[in-house]
């Protein structure tokens, strides 16, 4: 598993929640998971997930609130139609867009959230690397 | 490096800028002067040459023009402003990673460098209606670029880029061509080349080179003029050998019509038309389209003010440094395309239609603009038939 990367996009309030929630209770996610922390999903556009895979992520989980949670308002639904569009371009460039999801979570949903990274990167390790095979030197 | 650094001095001398006379065409007819920046060619000229030390402002200026050619067409002196931009960008990026502003966000100029990769099978074909004739071991390939691409990212502007794709096909099926479309051609690399990516901009020109030798790719045809300029000009400086034939959509239909016995149905709508940088200034082509257009009863073709060599840019190039001053080259544009009267603003580049429609679309705007943007090929497409009494040739 160690060969691929996954990058989690996470909205600062309840997936990012469930996040801390299952850092405190010591449970673990994969190794080669990160996360990239930002205040609403509703912030990111098509570019930021596109350059992930630019630079070496074999895939990308964009972690979103439920769309009624969204402090701000419309952030989940911008998210989604975000990553309709991503995904649609990962499959023209033969990147696959399995390999970009998205997830919603309730700020009480730690289990669930650990569950469902788990199962990402069993998936994308089963796919293996990104064949857009960056240029950037991938980390061990 | 230096700005004084030989590899400088070389560009200065190559691009002509030491036969500047400082008359100030250039800035008189730019359009980003014209929208209210204070931009000079002449003074970039003149900064480069005698106070190499002001880095910000040369560096600034660089990357802020948009390539446009339009002081170019004026300069008395024959600068060649817009190579003397490339080759810049080029030194800058490989110097020190600069890459300009780039519009939004750099998605484009990521998926252009994503498809780099060697590796990489693209399934990009789903667009293909069951109604276009297509043949893979055909030695003309229709080269649909980033059509696909822009479809999705720009779906809420609402600009159908893959209609001018399908209408190509339909063109050259009515004229009895039958195109392969390659799965896996890459991005043209037009935008990378002028963002000083030059590195990426060979890469994907080698892997075109090599699918089309593998494809059995004789001809390449493009209804854009970008990559018509990327492909023709600039991708046999990178991939030596190539013998590959380039030709533009619209010179072919031209040249097909020529030869009589097609005609087209009658469209009596008033049109006006916007020449492409890539298509006039640096391709040459002010008549072609407009000759096909009169070939269309009943359109009313308007000129705007500023047309043929005097055309202003649809906003930006090569998706770098879109800002206020971007959109009003824009709004000036469409009052100019207004003031003529036309319902439609017909032009002949992808990317001028997603900059046009883009303006257009404008939410923040209060007023509508009454006017809707078409590709020149959709409109031949969709009005082009065999006159009466003629019958396509069969082989």
């Amino acid at each position: 598993m160690a060969d691929v990367n996954i990058l989690g996009i996470a909205c600062n309030w309840s997936p990012y929640c469930c996040y801390n929630a299952a850092g405190q209770a010591g449970l673990a996610l994969p190794a080669n998971f990160r996360l990239l922390r930002v205040m609403c999903i509703g912030r990111i556009n098509q570019a930021l997930i596109l350059r992930a895979f630019e630079h070496g992520a074999d895939g990308v989980i964009v972690l979103e609130c439920e769309d009624a949670d969204c402090r701000y308002g419309p952030g989940p639904e911008v998210g989604h139609t975000n990553v309709a569009r991503v995904r649609q371009l990962l499959r023209y460039l033969g990147i696959g867009q399995e390999r970009l999801v998205e997830r919603t979570f309730q700020a009480d949903q730690r289990d669930a959230f650990v569950a469902v990274i788990h199962d990402f990167a069993a998936r994308i390790a089963d796919l293996g690397p990104n064949p857009a095979n960056p240029r950037q030197e991938r980390v061990a | 490096m230096e700005l004084n650094a030989p590899e400088i001095k070389r560009i200065i001398k190559d691009c002509s800028l030491y036969l500047c006379q400082e008359c100030g065409k250039c800035s008189a007819s730019c359009p980003r002067f014209l929208s209210g920046r204070e931009y000079s060619p002449r003074l970039l000229a003149q900064k480069l040459i005698s106070q190499p030390g002001d880095r910000a402002y040369i560096e600034t200026a660089i990357w802020e023009c948009l390539s446009c050619g339009r002081c170019e067409e004026r300069c008395p002196s024959n600068v060649q402003f817009t190579r003397f931009i490339r080759e810049m960008r080029a030194i800058l990026a490989a110097d020190q990673g600069l890459m300009g502003h780039q519009a939004h966000d750099g998605a484009l100029h990521s998926w252009m460098r994503i498809m780099t990769a060697p590796e990489l099978r693209q399934d990009r074909l789903d667009w293909l209606t069951p109604d276009l004739k297509t043949d893979a071991t055909s030695e003309v390939a229709f080269f649909s670029g980033c059509a696909p691409y822009f479809d999705v990212f720009f779906a809420g502007l609402r600009v159908d880029t893959l209609r001018t794709a399908r209408d190509s096909i339909r063109l050259l099926n009515f004229l009895e061509i039958t195109p392969q479309v390659l799965a896996n051609e890459r991005c043209c690399g037009h935008d990378l080349l002028w963002s000083g990516d030059v590195e990426n901009f060979a890469a994907l020109a080698r892997l075109n080179h090599q699918e089309f030798r593998d494809r059995g790719v004789k001809e390449i045809v493009t209804a854009c003029p970008e990559c018509f300029q990327a492909l023709g000009a600039h991708l046999s400086r990178v991939a030596p050998g190539s013998d590959l034939k380039v030709t533009f959509l619209l010179d072919l239909v031209e040249r097909e019509v020529k030869k009589g016995g097609v005609s087209f149905r009658p469209f009596p709508r008033r049109v006006t038309y916007q020449d492409p940088c890539r298509l006039g200034r640096m391709s040459g082509r002010y008549q072609g389209p407009r000759d096909l257009m009169a070939l269309i009863p009943g359109l009313d073709l308007q000129e705007m003010a500023n047309h043929r060599q005097g055309s202003i840019c649809c906003g930006n190039s090569a998706f770098l440094g879109c800002d206020a001053y971007s959109k009003r080259v824009q709004v000036e544009r469409l009052q100019q395309a207004r003031e003529t009267g036309a319902e439609l603003i017909v032009t002949a580049c992808p990317k001028c239609l997603i900059h046009t429609t883009c303006a257009l679309r404008d939410p923040v705007r209060g007023e509508p603009w009454n006017l809707e943007p078409v590709g020149l090929v959709s409109l031949l497409a969709e009005h082009i038939q065999w006159s009466p009494g003629e019958t396509p040739l069969r082989d």
